[in-house]
């Protein structure tokens, strides 16, 4: 016998010495649960990909059908070769990269000071920043744009990814998370020497990869999605966002509906895409239980 | 002997605090001053508004307090804030009941489960305008499915948002499943911190998955309930944008809850200055509201502001 | 060590921030520089671009921007942002019935004088547009776009059910008579529809069943509303019998009144009360349809035009007299023609309507024929005072309730004449 299998046999671990093939695991039970939900969830973006392969009088009929019967691309090929949707396309990119490194840089160790530091003043700023979330975005429109344009940036792009570079929502979630951190890490690295800022960010940054890629889908979701603040600041077609380009499409008395379902469809698939491949950060990895010991 | 190295006096108290202090002080203001910039300043701003009388194009004069005078003594206003009551008792429970119970579900190691998340959040991603069109059909009188389905199992067929009366509570659920993706989202990353062994030692002890759920699991994510209990809290109060891309706030003002209501005070009746006074009304009660569940959270212990 | 990319990202941060604010500043430009919102889309913002293009070419002076600015819903909402920074444009289309309210600003002047030195024959244009674009003694812009409401009807299904086609003399009895022929419940057929989103589309249409039989919306000091009396009641009341006692008329709650037309264009409604915008879309569901006036309550078909307009802003007296200037020319007759032939929207001015050029509308635009010449229809406007579109509101919401059977359109009108005399007060 190999020393690894008497080692094994030692430790009185399960695994066989000699490997076998793998027993094929029976599916899950959970999927009769999660399959239809999950279709309740998608099934009116399915028809709205759908929708996008008919044409505009095809959706707008009574009773409005399915299935496209003769599908057709007519409202891709209106957006993509008939308008600017490569500019849109690239200024929503810059919009939502700048709010989200923004937010991934500043949001986080605000948070961590409001958790775990003791400052004068905490209280009250906590308390003003949550307040910031209370006043509804339509009716600030005005006075966001009175600043600016005291400031001169009304209709530029930083004008767009300015509201979202921090948010006290991603303050507060990093918050609560840090607040949930056992202190003994910290305290830990501090005296073995590290300072504040070095506990931060060798040590505590890499265990809130869940909380991070939280607040970094929010702020993509919030960003790519913005309709308001552009609508209101931007007037030159060049700093269109995606938002925005949809607008073209939607007249006094006639929408493109295909050219609406089309660009809809590309503009969702991209954050759809962001989420499912950031989504395994939200499971921790084994890491967490090791440092527990 | 007298130990040859004197010790220095020892600093002042805030003087020993200063190091402390102005770290965290320069971890908090950057995030502070953009928050509190774009969004603090428009509350000030709003209030001032709130005190005149404008329409946004033509001269405006201050009023005072004469503009919250005239919202107490407003019977449209008053009815406004009474379905804002309705809708957020009736979609704050459902949706945090449910984002927990969906994370709980998603919080699996089985195939394919990366794309069910997406599933879920798909709803979350789609804009109002998009979601309103879709429901509307949906929800069709004549050839919408769930009237279809329903006309199938031998039940009258219901007029859904057509109806004053079903209107407002119909757009509960359609606001749960596009928000509950962020509930989800943050009770998934909590639940990813529920102390392992905690959750072992209580299985080996015999518990049930239910036993289990409500010892190990609903305590610790205690703050993200309050947190997404909160937030959802103060959605539900300021749900504006299916309300208006559906119904513009009807049947017969029946979907006019209080933003739709100050919008159409601001924007369409061009009277700004009562528009930002519903704002700013709105804007104390949230204050009040969560303040009152943060206290509460507080007062339990729950590690929260 | 991990903090340098921290450190790079940050610096790269106020890079990418320092130089798009630097590069946001616009250059000044020789010529006079005037900017229009036209809020156009689709096909129209094409045509409104072309002609833009050919009068900066014609008119080296003046470089005209044209651009989107915002959708005409929330116009009135971006110009209340922008209109005390300095960054407002030179001309915006505002709806008609928004003209009053935005008329308040201090930017908004009088341009009689300078329609009068560029020499456009101010009173060519048809008259629902010239009133709209006035307000008070100030002229504050140019009709931007014009139509009117008729009746277009559907030939295949008349034809069906056995009814003939409406003759110009005809009655709201034989519409209602006509409508309830038409339904056909187990298809899923109305006779005909009304929106009742409570938007001005719910509001306008029951003003020139008031005008036609004598009526006024207001008193002559347009503060005390009468649409309440008789008249407005007796209109009401027919819509009311005909939804809820023949059950021929759709009442549609969609916003834009999107599922009424939609029920038209796939031949699920027979006939259908709409302005020249609709038949392209009409057209395009291959919909063989008739057009025909308004019916009468047995003297006048009058029928109610709801001109939008381009309001000039000022900003100097060389921006606004160039703004003018562009205004002018884009209504006269051969640009006028080309807009129309490219949109499908009606002539603005009679001289437009004259010249030979219109054959090829007519035939392009099957029908339109009709609202054209239905233009000669349309003597009142809307109310142009500042509380119209709060009136508009109580009304519509009058109009909902009552086709929602929730209240006599006696009672409904008279909260919203409460309303609305509040509201001009």
């Amino acid at each position: 016998m190999s020393s690894e299998a008497l080692a094994r046999r030692a430790t009185g671990t399960l695994e066989r010495a000699v490997p076998r093939k793998r027993k094929r695991r029976r599916p899950s039970a959970w999927h009769l649960l999660l399959a239809p939900l999950a279709l309740i969830f998608i099934f009116p973006f399915l028809q709205m990909v759908f929708a996008s392969f008919m044409t505009t009088s095809e959706i707008n009929a009574y009773p409005p059908a399915l299935f496209p019967h003769h599908p057709s691309l007519a409202g891709y090929r209106t957006v993509l070769q008939e308008s600017d949707f490569g500019t849109w396309f690239l200024n929503s990119v810059i919009v939502t990269s700048v709010a989200v490194a923004s937010q991934l840089l500043l949001c986080p160790i605000a948070g961590y000071a409001f958790a775990r530091m003791r400052f004068i003043g905490t209280r009250p700023l906590q308390l003003l920043l949550l307040t910031t979330v209370f006043i509804p975005p339509q009716l600030l429109m005005i006075p966001v744009y009175k600043m600016y344009a005291f400031f001169g940036i009304v209709g530029t792009i930083p004008s767009l990814f300015l509201p979202w570079m921090a948010s006290a929502i991603s303050i507060f979630l990093m918050r609560q998370f840090f607040v949930r951190l056992p202190k003994e890490i910290e305290e830990a690295a501090m005296i073995d020497g590290c300072s504040r800022l070095g506990v931060f960010v060798r040590v505590l940054l890499p265990l809130m990869r869940p909380a991070l890629a939280t607040i970094a889908l929010l702020t993509v979701l919030n960003a790519w999605n913005d309709f308001l603040w552009p609508l209101i600041s931007v007037t030159d077609s060049r700093n269109y966002t995606l938002q925005l380009g949809l607008l073209t499409y939607q007249g006094q008395h006639h929408t493109e509906w295909a050219a609406v379902m089309a660009t809809n469809v590309m503009v969702t698939l991209p954050l759809l895409a962001v989420f499912l491949l950031g989504q395994r950060h939200f499971v921790k990895s084994l890491t967490f239980s090791a440092v527990k010991g | 002997m007298a130990s040859i190295a004197r010790r220095q006096p020892r600093p002042p108290a805030w003087r020993r605090a200063l190091p402390e202090n102005l770290t965290a002080w320069s971890f908090v203001l950057p995030a502070s001053l953009l928050v509190l910039g774009l969004g603090f300043f428009p509350v000030i701003w709003s209030f001032l508004l709130s005190t005149k009388s404008s329409n946004g194009f033509g001269p405006e004069h201050g009023v005072g307090l004469a503009n919250y005078r005239a919202l107490a003594h407003d019977p449209e206003w008053l009815a406004a804030v009474s379905r804002s009551l309705k809708f957020t008792a009736l979609y704050v429970p459902v949706t945090v009941l449910l984002g927990l119970g969906l994370a709980l579900l998603l919080n699996q190691k089985i195939r394919f489960i990366g794309f069910y998340r997406t599933c879920f959040f798909v709803p979350f991603v789609a804009s109002a305008a998009a979601t309103g069109v879709i429901f509307l059909y949906v929800l069709d009188p004549q050839y919408g499915i769930v009237d279809n389905v329903i006309a199938w199992m031998g039940l009258s067929r219901q007029q859904f948002l057509d109806d004053p009366d079903q209107a407002l509570f119909l757009l509960a659920p359609i606001y749960t499943w596009t928000a509950v993706g962020f509930d989800i989202l943050i009770y998934l990353a909590a639940l990813q911190d529920v102390p392992q062994d905690q959750h072992e030692a209580a299985r080996i002890d015999g518990a049930g998955r239910l036993a289990v759920f409500w010892h190990v699991i609903l305590p610790a994510v205690r703050p993200i309930t309050v947190l997404a209990v909160v937030w959802e809290t103060i959605n539900a109060l300021q749900f504006f944008d299916i309300a208006w891309a559906t119904k513009r706030g009807g049947p017969i003002d029946a979907t006019t809850v209080i933003i739709v209501y100050g919008y159409k005070l601001g924007f369409v009746d061009g009277e700004q200055g009562l528009g930002a006074a519903v704002a700013c009304v709105l804007f104390l009660a949230i204050v009040a509201l969560v303040l009152m569940q943060v206290g509460y959270a507080r007062w339990r212990k729950l590690d929260v502001v | 060590m991990k903090k340098i990319p921290l450190i790079v990202a940050a610096i790269a941060l106020v890079a990418l921030t320092a130089t798009s604010v630097a590069t946001a500043r616009p250059a000044a430009g020789k010529p006079v520089d005037i900017t229009i919102w036209h809020a156009q889309t689709d096909a129209a913002q094409k045509a409104i671009h072309t002609l833009v293009t050919q009068f900066n070419k014609t008119h080296p002076g003046i470089v005209v921007n044209d651009q989107l600015g915002s959708n005409g819903d929330e116009m009135v909402q971006k110009l209340q942002a922008v209109i005390g920074s300095g960054n407002y444009p030179d001309i915006a289309y505002v709806y008609g019935s928004d003209v009053p309210n935005v008329s308040q600003s201090s930017k908004v002047v009088d341009i009689s004088k300078d329609i009068k030195a560029t020499g456009f024959d101010w009173n060519s244009l048809y008259e629902a547009g010239r009133k709209t674009a006035t307000v008070g003694t100030k002229v504050v812009g140019f009709p931007a776009v014009i139509d009117n409401l008729a009746v277009v009807y559907n030939k295949k299904l008349l034809k069906a059910a056995g009814v003939a086609p409406p003759k110009a003399s005809w009655t709201w009895s034989d519409f209602r008579a006509m409508a309830k022929k038409l339904t056909n419940a187990s298809k899923d057929i109305y006779g005909t529809g009304f929106p009742i989103s409570g938007s001005e589309d719910t509001t306008w249409r029951l003003w020139p069943m008031i005008w036609q039989q004598g009526g006024e919306i207001l008193d002559p000091t347009n503060k005390q509303a009468l649409f309440g009396g008789a008249q407005g009641v007796k209109a009401l009341q027919l819509l009311s019998d005909m939804t809820l006692k023949d059950k021929s008329l759709y009442a549609d709650q969609t916003p834009d009144s999107q599922k009424m037309y939609g029920l038209f264009d796939s031949g699920k409604m027979a006939m259908v009360v709409t302005g020249p915008w609709q038949l392209e879309d009409i057209q395009g569901h291959h919909i063989s349809y008739g057009v025909q006036v308004l019916p009468s309550f047995g003297g006048s078909h009058e029928t109610i035009s709801g001109p939008d307009v381009y309001m000039v802003f000022n900003h100097s007296d060389a921006r606004r007299k160039a703004a003018v200037t562009f205004l002018a020319w884009l209504h006269q007759p051969a640009q006028d023609l080309q807009w129309d032939l490219a949109t499908s929207n009606l002539p603005l001015s009679a001289k437009t309507a004259a010249l030979p050029g219109m054959s090829q509308f007519d035939a392009k635009f099957a029908g339109i024929g009709l609202f054209v010449k239905n233009l000669a229809n349309a003597h009142h406007i809307r109310p142009p005072v500042t509380g119209y579109t709060q009136l508009s509101v109580a009304v519509g919401k009058a109009i909902a309730t009552s086709l929602l059977g929730r209240g006599s359109p006696k009672d409904t009108l008279a909260q919203a004449a409460k309303a609305a005399d509040k509201a001009l007060s």
